[in-house]
């Protein structure tokens, strides 16, 4: 008898254990799901209007790129540039090349004889359509820090976050001249670069266009370096740019149209060539995490995306009406 | 009968008497080795790595001390200085001024300083921030993430069991050594370039 006593009081001490333990752990996995009373709520903004989305996503390809790291079309390839490797694609996705690079990219374009251009953190190298490597530029010193390229013709337009500046140059890489310096004179103020998103690119005029994201405007040059026009809108709302780095990246499109990459709350969307806003390629909805995917255009009006989170590049097709 | 009890009552004494021996002996040997690990390992204390952080606002209604011991500290060197700044502003600001209905700090712990066009310097306000995160979160996504949280180890109890760390969704809390007690973000903390750092943020 006392030894059944004993048992039931062990087994019920035993069960107790049990109960107080999972409680214990429940307890502290609940813990961890609690609401944040101070959370940093920007999901107002995440909203689109779905009559605003003009674009649908047509297809995507696997590609594992790093943060740092390029997308350009032409013709009918896709050309990215990531860590140390320069791969070359069609539109299905099917690989054309992978070539290693000698270091890290950190921006791409391809001209109009299809040879492609990479910036490489304080340099740029050229490669010819099949991969081989063609030219390489001095560099331009430990301050520089390469973030986009344009090619227009025989002038290579560098944007250069390390020192706020579009190097104007040759393709050997000499410097014709310095675009965006601060002068009250000629009405510049100076680029505001907060962090390495500083894009270019060239408009159907051969007009050079440069992302100023600490003002959240685009500049827009005229050949000899003068402040020809700009236009843009800081706020949080769809047809404006918001953070401190925004638009992150931008391609022009043949009809001199705006596509517009923005990071923090990603999004891409289409502003006409006086900067006024048309509508979303890519609501915030489309993607996860808050890196902006860069872009390009093609000549059928795609807009191809490379997703850094999803490791994918993407592209957009416009709605037909 | 009595002659078959009486080696068991001895057996079982002697038992009894080398087990305390040996209890004791462990005990000692224990507390011993314990003295002998203090005194050569290094200290340790809790921090957390700014990296996993993922602004969840525990740091602030967690910690045993009111208010909590971990702040948001500024990596300069990171740190845009811009005019619009995310871990600053709130998202709807009205204007880019000082304005209380502007700042995105629940408690006003950020302050912001003009330097010259268009650049402003944001200083933390250690006495007033309670390790909420909000501007963490606004920096992270919108600026550099030159804002990040910290345990200050003037203010930290060094618990032997961190109740931050307990309920901490991204497990972002590690003992360090006490000598080398922060793990602030900047080009100097991960070996990288400055530029890996800044891209990355």
């Amino acid at each position: 008898m006392n030894r059944k006593l004993v048992n039931i009081v062990l087994i019920v001490l035993a069960v107790a254990i049990v109960v107080i333990i999972g409680k214990d752990f429940i307890g502290k996995k609940a813990g961890k799901n609690i609401e944040n009373p101070y959370e940093y709520n920007i999901d107002e903004y995440r909203k689109v209007d779905s009559t605003k989305i003009l674009y649908f996503e047509k297809t995507h390809f696997p590609v594992k790129v790093h943060d740092w790291a390029g997308v350009a079309v032409s013709d009918s390839t896709i050309v990215v540039a990531t860590d140390n490797h320069l791969l070359k694609f069609d539109y299905s996705g099917k690989q054309i090349f992978s070539k290693q690079l000698i270091d890290t990219v950190s921006c791409v374009a391809i001209d109009e004889n299809r040879q492609i251009w990479i910036g490489i953190s304080d340099y740029v190298v050229m490669y010819d359509q099949n991969g081989t490597l063609v030219k390489r530029w001095n560099s331009f010193g430990d301050r520089a820090l390469f973030t986009s390229l344009a090619v227009s013709g025989e002038n290579i337009y560098v944007a250069d976050a390390g020192n706020r500046i579009v190097y104007q140059c040759n393709t050997n890489g000499q410097i014709v001249q310095k675009i965006g310096e601060q002068n009250d004179q000629k009405g510049i103020s100076g680029f505001v670069i907060p962090s390495p998103y500083f894009d270019v690119a060239i408009d159907d005029n051969g007009f050079l266009w440069a992302a100023n994201t600490g003002r959240h405007v685009f500049e827009n040059y005229n050949e000899d370096g003068s402040l020809r026009t700009s236009w843009g809108l800081t706020s949080f709302k769809i047809e404006g740019f918001s953070g401190c780095c925004n638009p992150a990246h931008f391609a022009i499109l043949e009809d001199n149209s705006f596509i517009t990459s923005e990071k923090g709350m990603p999004r891409i969307k289409l502003y006409d060539q006086h900067g006024q806003f048309i509508g979303v390629v890519a609501p915030p909805d489309a993607f996860s995490g808050s890196l902006a995917p860069d872009i390009a255009v093609d000549k059928q009006h795609r807009v191809i995306a490379l997703d850094f989170t999803k490791q994918q590049v993407r592209i957009f097709e416009k709605k037909k009406e | 009968m009595s002659d078959k009890k009486e080696p068991k009552s001895i057996e079982r004494r002697r038992f009894l008497r080398s087990g305390m021996q040996m209890a004791l002996a462990v005990s000692l040997g224990g507390v011993a080795g314990v003295s002998l690990l203090k005194s050569t390992s290094k200290d340790l204390v809790w921090q957390l790595d700014p990296f996993k952080c993922v602004q969840c606002g525990r740091c602030a209604d967690e910690c045993v001390m009111t208010p909590s011991a971990v702040k948001c500290v500024h990596a300069y060197d990171l740190c845009g200085y811009c005019d619009l700044c995310g871990g600053y502003l709130k998202p709807d600001a009205n204007a880019r001024t000082t304005a209380a209905e502007n700042q995105l700090c629940p408690t006003a712990a950020i302050k912001r300083q003009y330097i010259e066009e268009p650049y402003f310097e944001y200083v933390i306000d250690e006495d007033l921030c309670i390790g909420c995160a909000k501007c963490v979160a606004g920096c992270t996504s919108f600026g550099n993430g030159s804002l990040h949280l910290q345990v200050r180890h003037d203010l930290c109890k060094n618990c032997n069991d961190c109740s931050i760390a307990r309920v901490c969704p991204a497990d972002a809390f590690q003992r360090v050594p006490a000598d080398t007690p922060y793990l602030i973000k900047g080009g100097f903390t991960k070996g990288g370039s400055s530029k890996d750092n800044l891209k990355k943020g």
